[in-house]
C-alpha cells in the first residue's frame, strides 16, 4: 500500500528530504526504516564536501533510493559535492516502507530538521492537514487539500498541469510562512527549514498532545 | 390392509407451507467468477411458502415460493488494470537566498485491493416437484423433490448488487493516496467489467443449489411401529408394519394428493 503520512520523520512515497552541506568535510549516513536512526552504528554512504572555489551557486544532487531484501540502497555510495550544495533523497520504490536518512552528525538526518534542510510531501488525500512540530516547538501550519475529479481528458490534463506547480513553505526560527496553504490532491509542498531548533513536520493526529486541536 | 389418505389443494398448501418452513438450507462457501474477478463467498438461504398446485398424475407445482438469501463475498481488484499510469511530476521551487530545488519524478504502483460486500435479497421461484417414496433404515419417507434446476430470475437484484459493489469500492479507493481523482472513472470501469452478466453468472451457481436439490418432507414413518400400547399382561402392544407406500395426484372433481399405505 502507498504510504502517504505527513511526517518528516518517516519519509514515504513522493517524499523527499534535502540537506545543504555548508562546511567542507566527510559526512556519513545510512538509510533505515523510519524511527531506527538512533540505533544506526554503521554509515555505509558518504558525502564528501569539497571547499567551494569562488562564489559558486548551489547545485542540487539527487540520491535515489531503492529497496533490496527489505533494506534501503542508495544509488551512490560516495557522493562528492561542493560546500553549500544540496543533496536530496527520495525513494523510487512505491511499495517501500517509511524510511529515515540518518547521518553521523546532529544536523544531518530527517528525524529532526535543523539548518538548511527541507522536506517535501505530496498530499495524496483531500482534507485539512494540520501539522505540528512533534518535538514540541512552536511551528505549525495547515495544508488544505482540495479534492479533484478527473472524468474527462481535459480535467486530467488540467490536474496534471496543476501538479507540476510546487508550493513553498519557509520555516525560520519556528516561524512558518505561509502558515496556511491550499493545494489540490497530488500536489507537492516543499517545507524549507532555514534555521531552527530541531523540529519535525508531523500530522497533528500523530502527535499525542497537539496544540489547539 | 390398505389405508388411504387424501388431501385437497388447500390442505396440501397448508401441509407444504409448514414443511417448507421447516426445511433447513445448509450454508454454502466457495469461490466463483464475478465478471473478470474471482470472489470468495459465504451464502445462506431460507425458504418461505408459495401456492401449491396439484397436477395429476405426480406433479406438485409450487408457485412463487421465496428464497431469502444472504451473501457475503470479497474479491480482489488489481487497480493498475483500472487506473491510468500516474506519476508525480518533477516539481521545482525557488527558495529565497538558496536557489532552485527540484523534486524527482516518481510513479505510483497502484495496489491490489480486496473489496468485501454483504448483500441480502430474495428471489421468487416457481418449481415443479415430483413425489419421492423411499424406505431406508426402517423408515418410510414421502418427499416432494424439485425437478430439474429452476431458473432463478434476479431482475432488479443485479442492479442493486452492482450498486452495493459500487458503495463498497468507493471508500476503499478514496483511502488510496492519489486515486481520488480517478474515483468515478475507476468505479464505473469496475462495474462495467462485472456487468449484469457477471452478477447473474456469479449468483446463479451460488443460489441455484439452494433450490435445485430441494426436498420437502411430506410424510415420514417408521416401517414398524407400535400402534396400540400394551394394556396389561394379557393385552400386549399391537405393532404395525408398513409394507408399501404409494402416492399420486388424482384429478376428479378436485385435485388431491393421495397417499395409499399397505400395512400388516
Amino acid at each position: 500500500m502507498i504510504s502517504n503520512t505527513l511526517d518528516s520523520r518517516a519519509l514515504g512515497f513522493g517524499d523527499c528530504y534535502g540537506q545543504r552541506f555548508m562546511k567542507p568535510g566527510t559526512y556519513r549516513y545510512d538509510v533505515v526504516s523510519a524511527g531506527g536512526g538512533s540505533l544506526v552504528t554503521e554509515h555505509p554512504y558518504t558525502i564528501e564536501v569539497a571547499e567551494a572555489k569562488g562564489e559558486a551557486t548551489m547545485k542540487q544532487h539527487d540520491v535515489m533510493l531503492t529497496t533490496k531484501e527489505r533494506r534501503f540502497v542508495a544509488d551512490t555510495e560516495v557522493l562528492t559535492i561542493n560546500e553549500g550544495d544540496l543533496v536530496l533523497w527520495a525513494c523510487a520504490d512505491p511499495n517501500a516502507h517509511a524510511f529515515e536518512v540518518s547521518g553521523d552528525q546532529a544536523f544531518f538526518g530527517n528525524a529532526a530538521l535543523t539548518n538548511e534542510c527541507g522536506y517535501s510531501h505530496a498530499f495524496g488525500t483531500p482534507g485539512r492537514h494540520h501539522w505540528v512540530d512533534a518535538l514540541g516547538g512552536p511551528a505549525e501550519g495547515v495544508v488544505s487539500v482540495k479534492e479533484v475529479r478527473c472524468s474527462t481528458p481535459a480535467e486530467l490534463a488540467s490536474w496534471r498541469k496543476r501538479l507540476s506547480r510546487g508550493t513553498l513553505v519557509m520555516i525560520n526560527d519556528g516561524k512558518v510562512e505561509p502558515a496556511e496553504i491550499n493545494v489540490v490532491v497530488g500536489q507537492r509542498v516543499f517545507f524549507a527549514v532555514v534555521s531552527t531548533e530541531p523540529m519535525t513536520i508531523t500530522d497533528s493526529n500523530l502527535v499525542g498532545a497537539c496544540r489547539g486541536d | 390392509m390398505d389405508i388411504t389418505a387424501a388431501i385437497d389443494e388447500p390442505a396440501a398448501d397448508d401441509l407444504l407451507d409448514t414443511a417448507i418452513g421447516l426445511v433447513t438450507i445448509p450454508p454454502a462457501t466457495g469461490s466463483g467468477a464475478l465478471g473478470p474477478f474471482v470472489a470468495s463467498y459465504n451464502a445462506s438461504g431460507a425458504l418461505s411458502p408459495g401456492d401449491v398446485d396439484l397436477i395429476a398424475p405426480a406433479t406438485i407445482r409450487i408457485d412463487d415460493f421465496r428464497l431469502d438469501w444472504n451473501l457475503s463475498f470479497s474479491f480482489g481488484i488489481d487497480l493498475s488494470t483500472f487506473l491510468p499510469d500516474f506519476c508525480l511530476p518533477r516539481v521545482c521551487v525557488n527558495i529565497p537566498c538558496v536557489g532552485r530545488v527540484c523534486t524527482p519524478r516518481v510513479c505510483v504502483d497502484w495496489p491490489t485491493v480486496s473489496v468485501p460486500v454483504s448483500f441480502s435479497d430474495f428471489v421468487e421461484v416457481t418449481a415443479d416437484f415430483g413425489i419421492s417414496i423411499t424406505e431406508s433404515g426402517g423408515v418410510w419417507k414421502v418427499e416432494a423433490v424439485v425437478q430439474g434446476v429452476p431458473n432463478l430470475q434476479f431482475g432488479a437484484t443485479t442492479a442493486a448488487l452492482l450498486a452495493a459493489i459500487s458503495l463498497a469500492v468507493t471508500p476503499i479507493l478514496l483511502a488510496i493516496p492519489f486515486a481520488g481523482p480517478f474515483l468515478a472513472v475507476a468505479v464505473n470501469a469496475i462495474l462495467v467489467a462485472i456487468g449484469i452478466a457477471g452478477i447473474t453468472g456469479f449468483l446463479g451457481p451460488i443460489l441455484s443449489p439452494f433450490v435445485s436439490g430441494l426436498r420437502i418432507p411430506i410424510y415420514e414413518q417408521a416401517k414398524n411401529f407400535e400402534a396400540i400400547p400394551a394394556a396389561g399382561a394379557t393385552d400386549p402392544a399391537v405393532f404395525v408394519t408398513i409394507d408399501d407406500v404409494r402416492a399420486e395426484i388424482t384429478s376428479t372433481d378436485e385435485d388431491e394428493l393421495v397417499l395409499a399405505i399397505d400395512i400388516s
